[in-house]
């Protein structure tokens, strides 16, 4: 109970960290130090599926790296996007994205603790829009193993053939456990030894973009087995670890999702309603390199009249407002060529602020977090 | 002993396995010598994905006049071995010539290496001379390029999925924000000088080449109604009109088609069969225009194969599911039809869908080393 609690208790995560065995002397000093521009806008993107917002940045900045990541791990954003990317992994977007109530509920209970990652899946697994995305008793079973076991079908005919005549009403042992129904292949595949690891495989790759060692993942599985809840606490472990740091320190691509919900935060200073992300997320998922769409897309919001942006008159130091777009959109100062160059431009007659903002948003380096 | 199960013996034996991972491109003028005299300078590879039996295609012409007459134009390979390796294994294999197990929802690149990259980087292709057009959404695009080392993205094609980027809903907020305006010749100059002064940093990654041209091609596609096509082909149809107007556009020297929609077939064998005849006839539209064009008409080939079949026997929803181990799962036909083919050919020998991407390699002149398909018998005239 009072571990779950840490993520959300400011000093009870340090404690908790040590008492976990994952804090370093490194890390116990950068938890007192405010985390860099950059570093901001990766845990945004990576915890929340987006940059902070204006007054988040403000708030955020100057937080205590400890501080900060008791904000954004385990609150109801975090669950909202966790929930978002699991609905992904299972490809359950477009039409087969899940209206029920029950789903969408989902998150709120997660953030609330009525509801834990394992129950959350089970949930996903037993929708309408998960069966429909997999019709059939061969593609059902074979998906099942494939994203809740993470078992290779190839190499597990039997189990997949037991499956199929459990999914048809028969009797059968499927992964370790008896099964007559549909249910029980979704039941048999969450309850297994299995779900544990892949799960908190595919969770450290997603975050950290690194695979976690064996001996770790075994201790996070027994963990996670032990206590369902403990899921942010693990999270929170491996954004302090030194993989994470190197993540942070590589870059990343900013995924068509999150660049989709970026632009908004990043140009409008506001979330982009479902309506407004999800088609531009469809339409940037539809290209091999989404690149061209996303200039075209950054383009249409900037050219549309509805931003609240600045006229060029209306900036009191040019120098001060580049630096700043750098600092919230590339999460870095800009060089001294480049702030050079960018005021020069701005002091040219006619010219917009919008073409300083398209430069940098339209930028490869805008494209990775 | 398969040639999976030899190589990884061989690899154990001597490190064969790990040599053949790593090729170098060979020079233009060691490849396919007969490749220069061929009249082939375009080709159309349609994956009628989905699921298709021929039962339902040339089993039954009258739903395909369009594959029927390019076959009685053409070649008609009627037993071509698939794999049953779930849709996006079982297609992506047409496209590397490589049969792997992959998972069914795996949203991932392989190492395997597609005939885009053998293509493009043998034959120096730009970026713009390699399209698909795809219809199944964002685990699609994967089949553009893989990761292996020696090929990769530089190599890849530009993926275009027609569902998704002319969805509707994204259509209608292009409608709400209102489309990009066309900038001053200021404006653009500040947006080049602000591009060069980010371009200057030490380690900046340089923009995509071409990008800008397909930028135009996109903003002009979502003003021609492709978004609006409608009906239970309705993706695949975007598809195929894509792919049709990028053949006009563009000219590619390959535009590839993945169809998805006859997967309706779970739960509905009606409106299978009715996916399979609206794409046959938007297969022909998409000839016609080949057809019309003067640069294409002589210059351009088409292959149509399905990723595998279906069921033999309804399932207990009076659909087709894809499990069984039959003959009409197993094997589809495979439909060839160009300048350099034969013309009223039927091949009834086994061929292997894995064998399109050494025969479209070999076609053009290069080289697809890693594939384990062989070159498609009897297909030159």
């Amino acid at each position: 109970m009072m571990i779950a609690m840490a993520p959300r208790i400011p000093g009870l995560s340090l404690f908790f960290n040590v008492f976990l065995g994952v804090g370093t002397e490194y890390e116990r000093t950068a938890q007192d130090e405010p985390v860099d521009a950059r570093s901001l806008r990766s845990l945004a993107i990576d915890l929340l599926g987006r940059p902070p917002l204006s007054a988040e940045w403000q708030r955020w900045s100057v937080l205590p790296r400890a501080r900060l990541l008791d904000e954004l791990v385990g609150g109801a954003d975090f669950w909202s996007h966790w929930f978002d990317e699991q609905l992904y992994y299972f490809l359950l977007v477009n039409n087969f994205r899940p209206q029920q109530e029950r789903l969408a509920a989902a998150p709120r209970e997660l953030f609330e603790k009525r509801l834990e990652v394992r129950e959350a899946l089970h949930r996903v697994a037993l929708s309408s829009s998960f069966d429909q995305r997999n019709p059939g008793a061969d593609t059902f079973v074979t998906v099942v193993m494939e994203q809740l076991a993470g078992l290779e079908v190839a190499k597990n005919t039997r189990e997949l053939e037991i499956g199929k005549k459990v999914y048809d009403g028969s009797v059968g042992t499927f992964l370790g456990a008896t099964a007559q129904s549909q249910a029980d292949v979704v039941r048999n595949a969450i309850e297994s030894r299995f779900f544990a690891p892949h799960f908190l495989r595919r969770e450290h790759e997603r975050l950290v973009r690194a695979k976690p060692e064996s001996a770790e993942l075994a201790a996070w599985s027994a963990r996670l087995e032990q206590d369902p809840r403990s899921f942010p606490v693990l999270v929170r472990s491996w954004l302090e670890g030194p993989l994470y740091a190197a993540r942070l320190t590589q870059g990343a691509p900013l995924e068509n999702r999150a660049f989709a919900r970026a632009l908004f935060v990043d140009l409008a200073d506001r979330l982009p309603a479902f309506e407004e992300a999800e088609p531009l997320r469809e339409a940037l998922d539809s290209l091999a390199d989404s690149a061209p769409l996303r200039s075209i897309t950054a383009r249409m919001l900037l050219d549309s009249g509805k931003l609240k942006l600045p006229a060029r008159a209306e900036l009191p130091d040019a120098s001060a407002w580049v630096g700043a777009q750098f600092s919230r959109l590339l999460g870095r100062a800009p060089a001294e060529a480049e702030l050079a160059g960018f005021v020069k431009v701005l002091d040219e007659p006619g010219a917009k602020v919008e073409t300083v903002l398209y430069a940098l948003v339209s930028s490869p380096e805008y494209n990775r977090c | 002993m398969d040639r999976r199960t030899f190589l990884k013996t061989a690899a154990a034996a001597g490190g064969v396995l790990a040599s053949a991972r790593s090729v170098q491109a060979q020079p233009l003028s060691a490849l396919g010598p007969l490749a220069s005299a061929r009249k082939t300078r375009h080709l159309v590879l349609v994956a009628f994905a989905g699921g298709v039996r021929t039962r339902e295609t040339f089993g039954s012409p009258q739903n395909v006049p369009t594959l029927q007459a390019l076959a009685d134009d053409g070649v008609l390979y009627t037993r071509a071995r698939t794999s049953n390796l779930g849709h996006f294994g079982a297609a992506l294999a047409i496209f590397t010539g490589l049969a792997e197990q992959r998972g069914i929802r795996e949203n991932t690149r392989s190492d395997d290496v597609t005939l885009f990259e053998y293509l493009r980087k043998d034959l120096g292709w730009g970026p713009n001379e390699a399209w698909i057009a795809t219809s199944g959404g964002a685990q699609q695009v994967n089949y553009a390029y893989g990761t292996h080392s020696d090929y990769g993205s530089k190599y890849g094609a530009n993926t275009l999925d027609g569902e998704g980027i002319f969805n509707r809903e994204f259509k209608s907020l292009l409608d709400t924000w209102g489309r990009p305006r066309t900038w001053s010749e200021a404006e653009e100059r500040q947006l080049a000088a602000l591009r060069a002064c980010l371009a200057s940093r030490k380690g900046a990654a340089a923009a995509q080449a071409g990008a800008a041209q397909v930028e135009r091609f996109l903003l002009q596609e979502l003003t021609r109604g492709t978004a609006d096509l409608t009906g239970p082909n309705a993706s695949d149809a975007k598809a195929l009109r894509v792919a049709r107007n990028l053949l006009v556009l563009f000219r590619p020297r390959i535009t590839a088609v993945v169809l998805q929609d006859a997967d309706i077939a779970h739960g509905n064998y009606g409106g299978y069969v009715e996916v399979v005849r609206r794409n046959d006839e938007a297969l022909g539209t998409l000839w016609q225009a080949v057809k019309q064009d003067p640069e294409l008409a002589d210059s351009t080939a088409i292959i149509v194969v399905p990723e595998f079949g279906r069921d033999r026997d309804l399932n207990s929803r009076r659909g087709l599911d894809h499990g069984d181990g039959s003959e009409d799962l197993a094997y589809v036909s495979c439909t060839c039809w160009g300048p350099d083919f034969k013309k009223k050919a039927i091949v009834k020998e086994d061929v292997g869908v894995v064998d399109v991407t050494p025969t479209i390699c070999d076609l053009f002149g290069a080289k697809s080393r890693l594939a384990r398909g062989k070159r498609l018998p009897g297909l030159y005239a």
